[in-house]
């Protein structure tokens, strides 16, 4: 084998290895890595109330009321799988929306419900304008 | 919020980014092609 | 007689002959005629100089279209609105960050194997260019985070990994000049440029391995979920700022290549 073909191997060798390597880092790494919980993950087994923890999923179609004072808000975060209903106090990003993705920064409470310290709004992978969103999907605003 | 300070803003930095390393390339390559040629020429 | 240029290993004294012999000699066996006839440094300038300004200008017209059609023909977004048009930019400079990795590695892969001195000055030439778009497309996805999200920046497997891969290009251009300083041969942070790659698949489907606040990927192989109305200006600006990222990588080999050559002319001008 000529020198230049031993290291073409070598080289190609050593690619493997470190793919290979890393594969096994990265599934290892799956639920450490993950941003937040979503519903599902958690049913049957909650985080510790104590932990500050993320809740991610859609906001439940017509779930969403304001309570008395005006700045606290409840709503459900569901996965199609499992829900957890989350209450909020505080302004909401303004892409919060009924039927779209959030985050959810805060912690579990011990009834199974969730308490929001901060929201986030997640976006989808679609993008489209509004004439053509209003004929695929209806979305409705929380805001007057 | 007003989406358009967020947007120009952006764009902005873009431009001044990608000027930036143009700028910089170019003068290294003429700098290093000038150097060559005059020491051809001596 | 053999062809002395396979021993080339050393990044040294005879690589700097070679360099200077320049045009008319041929290799005699070898391998991939064509490959080797670009690997010539005064075949390569042949090309490239007519190559940077073409690359360059057409590379700066698609980008001025796209970003003006994004910034003005397109319709804006049913969730995000106007801040929608950040996409235009963001999209290429993703792109060009992990692209221009995977340059930097396929030319430090070449330099490994045929030890062609061209291949290492490819991939230094893609560092820079590559750190810098991987640093817009965080500011600018920084930027877009804010009004879409409400938050500058989150911890989450996407914005993490593209994080990482800027701090892996600086890392790559501080061992590139250490080794160059040091009289390296270069092989070292060829080596690094293979292993970074690994980054490269993590970065594409860390949106599909963990939950994370960045959305899914929009544009696949099998179609996009971006509506045809607000998608097209995006390829002008992908073609565009391609083109412009070419030219630049085009100037930097061309600058380390004179470089190159004022310094062994004036070696042997001290010598005479």
């Amino acid at each position: 084998m000529k020198p230049k073909h031993q290291r073409f191997v070598l080289a190609g060798l050593a690619l493997l290895a470190i793919f290979g390597a890393s594969a096994l880092a990265l599934s290892a790494l799956r639920d450490e890595a993950a941003f937040f919980y979503a519903p599902a993950d958690i049913v049957g087994h909650l985080p510790d109330p104590n932990r500050s923890v993320r809740l991610g999923g859609m906001v439940k179609q017509g779930s969403v009321e304001r309570q008395g004072d005006g700045v606290t808000i409840r709503f459900v975060v569901t996965d199609g799988k499992a829900s957890v209903p989350v209450r909020f106090t505080g302004v909401t990003p303004d892409l919060f929306r009924e039927g779209s993705g959030v985050v959810a920064e805060g912690h579990f409470r011990a009834d199974g419900g969730f308490t929001a310290d901060t929201l986030l709004a997640k976006h989808d992978e679609r993008y489209m304008p509004p004439q053509m969103a209003g004929k695929m999907h209806k979305t409705e605003s929380l805001k007057p | 919020m007003n989406p358009w300070p967020f947007v120009v803003g952006a764009y902005a930095i873009m431009g001044i980014g990608m000027a930036g390393i143009a700028g910089v390339s170019w003068r290294a390559m003429r700098r290093a092609e000038r150097a060559v040629e005059a020491l051809r020429r001596r | 007689m053999a062809p002395a240029y396979h021993n080339y290993g050393a990044w040294g004294e005879p690589a700097r002959l070679w360099l200077e012999s320049r045009a008319s000699i041929d290799y005699p066996g070898c391998a991939v005629p064509i490959l080797h006839a670009l690997a010539n440094p005064a075949r390569f300038l042949k090309l490239a100089r007519p190559l940077t300004p073409l690359c360059f200008w057409c590379g700066v017209v698609l980008a001025l279209i796209g970003c003006w059609a994004g910034l003005t023909r397109t319709p804006p977004d049913y969730l995000q609105g106007d801040t929608v048009r950040i996409l235009y930019i963001h999209v290429p400079a993703a792109w060009l960050g992990m692209a221009g990795w995977g340059g930097l590695a396929v030319a430090s892969f070449a330099y490994l194997v045929w030890r062609h001195p061209l291949a290492a000055i490819a991939a230094r030439a893609m560092a820079v260019p590559g750190a810098l778009f991987a640093a817009l497309c965080l500011v600018t996805g920084s930027i877009w985070g804010r009004p879409t999200w409400g938050t500058w920046w989150q911890w989450d497997g996407r914005l993490t990994s593209m994080l990482l891969l800027f701090f892996v290009y600086i890392a790559y251009i501080a061992l590139a000049r250490a080794d160059a300083d040091r009289g390296g041969d270069g092989r070292i942070p060829a080596v690094f440029g293979i292993a970074g790659t690994v980054l490269l698949p993590v970065i594409r489907y860390s949106v599909v391995w963990w939950h994370t606040l960045h959305q899914g990927q929009s544009i696949g192989l099998t179609g996009s979920t971006i509506a045809p109305s607000m998608l097209w200006p995006l390829w002008f600006t992908l073609s565009g700022f391609t083109l412009f990222f070419a030219a630049i990588v085009l100037m930097r080999m061309r600058a380390a290549l004179g470089l190159q050559k004022a310094e062994a002319r004036m070696r042997r001008m001290a010598a005479a």
